[in-house]
């Protein structure tokens, strides 16, 4: 395990992201109790753990949307909340249950986020983006008629119109059918490799966590309990595979 | 500040309003039903009392210049909640758009609302009535930039209140305007509201531009101390409504708020 150097790892130049010691409490609930995340250029990184491990909270705090009660968040050296504006344009962010604004055609919501984004070239970036992900078809349909998994998609294609330096997704995948999941994962890897971006992803599903990421972050009750390739924390717990690693934790989480 | 991503805020409001038919009831259906109700019972009024043959357009031009402050306040105040109705203000808050260039943004879009409800209030009431809003001159201008500022403030306030304590406090948005609809003295002075509310009438910046007008509508020229008090109160009120929301986007923010609009 590799939890002591996380907190170094952050003091690494160059870090897309650096949050040190983030501490949160809800009314007299720990949800969050002195996480250090650093996540280097072009980095693909996973954050596991059980459902309550403090996963949600932290990407939240992460991306400014929470204030940590103590910590410091730094994406591409801004430092959130006071530059919020300037680290929010490096990062892409996309969630499988967060819906988009539903009045408007896929193409208008796309722009409206590419505006906000700074994106020179709008239509270009909105065409260019529903491409690398093949739904291109989807371009004048209302976000309000969009399947779940549709909306998932055009989300992700949100978070990736800009190339951010940092892509942040939470459980992307959940609600897409197996086929469209794995077309999401190569569209993901192509868009990182391509541009360089580093990705900080949620997901249940360890098998994905394999295929996209090259280090896992594991989060139990509000705290880190492994940081380390996957193969490592996989052997680390005497496991095949992160699955087994993952049953551990969630069963040892909830005896505590 | 970056007036690209003002515009596009403003574009965002748009397309909500090109796509969303019952925004229009907003600025085209009510004000036309005010003018009808305001103007026929002005008229009534006029015909059934002695030396009341003023009360139509005292009644129409206050209902009228209301409509500033309402559109302006609903502007602002409607353009945020389109973010907490279709979930996506956790979206919004994890682009680069600051809270400023988004109320800038709304309040920007709300002026055009402004002027098409204006528009239709102006065309019905000359139509029904006979009442020109223009007969006012150009006192006009001072006394709907006031209520365009109360407007502004009011709905920056109302969002606050919102983010603070979430959708249920929606029912502000448009009972705060109601508020200041019977507390301004839109139709009459405020000497004639009960004693006990008149202290507070008073300090409303509303109220000194609904003085100005009926002392215009009466012939005399504008009051210039009249509008300074109420460009003074304007500017506090959104200088208040704005230090406001940001106090209570800062607890929304500290206490994890964005979860219960996601």
């Amino acid at each position: 395990m590799r939890i002591d150097e996380t907190a170094t790892m952050g003091q690494h130049a160059g870090a897309v992201l650096v949050a040190h010691e983030l501490r949160k409490t809800f009314k007299r609930v720990n949800a969050v109790r002195g996480i250090s995340i650093s996540v280097a250029p072009g980095e693909r990184v996973g954050l596991l753990g059980p459902n309550g491990a403090g996963k949600t909270t932290t990407l939240l705090m992460l991306l400014g949307a929470i204030l940590p009660d103590t910590g410091t968040v730094t994406i591409v050296g801004h430092r959130l909340p006071r530059h919020r504006s300037k680290a929010m344009e490096k990062v892409g962010f996309a969630a499988g249950y967060l819906p988009l604004p539903d009045r408007l055609k896929v193409r208008e919501a796309l722009g409206v986020f590419a505006g906000w984004y700074g994106v020179r070239n709008e239509k270009a970036a909105v065409a260019a983006a529903l491409e690398r992900f093949e739904i291109a078809q989807l371009s004048d349909r209302l976000c309000s008629a969009l399947s779940s998994g549709q909306r998932t998609l055009v989300g992700i294609v949100k978070a990736t119109l800009h190339n951010p330096s940092l892509l942040v997704l939470d459980e992307p995948t959940a609600s897409l059918d197996p086929d469209v999941a794995s077309r999401v994962r190569q569209g993901l890897l192509q868009f990182c490799s391509s541009t360089g971006a580093a990705l900080l992803i949620t997901s249940h599903d360890m098998r994905e966590v394999d295929i996209l990421t090259e280090r896992v972050i594991f989060l139990a009750n509000g705290q880190v309990v492994a940081d380390d390739t996957p193969a490592a924390i996989s052997a680390l717990y005497g496991y095949d595979d992160l699955e087994g690693v993952f049953l551990q934790l969630a069963d040892e989480a909830r005896r505590t | 500040m970056s007036w690209r991503r003002i515009r596009v805020v403003m574009r965002r409001q748009a397309y909500v309003l090109w796509r969303a038919p019952h925004r229009w009831f907003d600025i085209a259906f009510w004000p036309l039903m005010d003018i009808i109700l305001w103007g026929s019972l002005g008229t009534y009024i006029a015909r059934t009392t002695t030396g009341s043959q003023a009360a139509t357009p005292y009644l129409i031009a206050g209902i009228m210049l209301f409509h500033i402050l309402f559109q302006s306040q609903i502007a602002v105040g409607t353009g945020f909640l389109e973010e907490t109705w279709s979930r996506n203000l956790l979206n919004v808050l994890t682009t680069p758009v600051s809270e400023v260039e988004y109320v800038v943004g709304t309040a920007a879009f709300g002026l055009f609302k402004v002027m098409f409800a204006l528009a239709t209030l102006s065309v019905t009431a000359f139509g029904f009535f006979g009442f020109d809003l223009g007969s006012v001159g150009w006192s006009v201008v001072p006394i709907s930039l006031i209520l365009t500022v109360v407007g502004w403030g009011v709905g920056i306030a109302c969002i606050g209140v919102v983010l603070r304590f979430g959708q249920g406090a929606e029912i502000l948005m448009w009972g705060g305007n109601y508020i200041l609809m019977a507390l301004s003295g839109v139709f009459n002075p405020v000497d004639a509201l009960p004693g006990v509310l008149q202290p507070l009438a008073r300090v409303l910046p509303s109220t000194h531009a609904f003085n100005a007008l009926r002392t215009v509508l009466a012939g005399k020229p504008l009051p210039a101390d009249e509008i300074a008090s109420g460009m003074t109160g304007a500017v506090v009120v959104l200088l208040l409504g704005f230090g406001f929301s940001t106090w209570m986007l800062r607890i929304f923010r500290k206490r994890g708020y964005v979860t219960r609009f996601s």
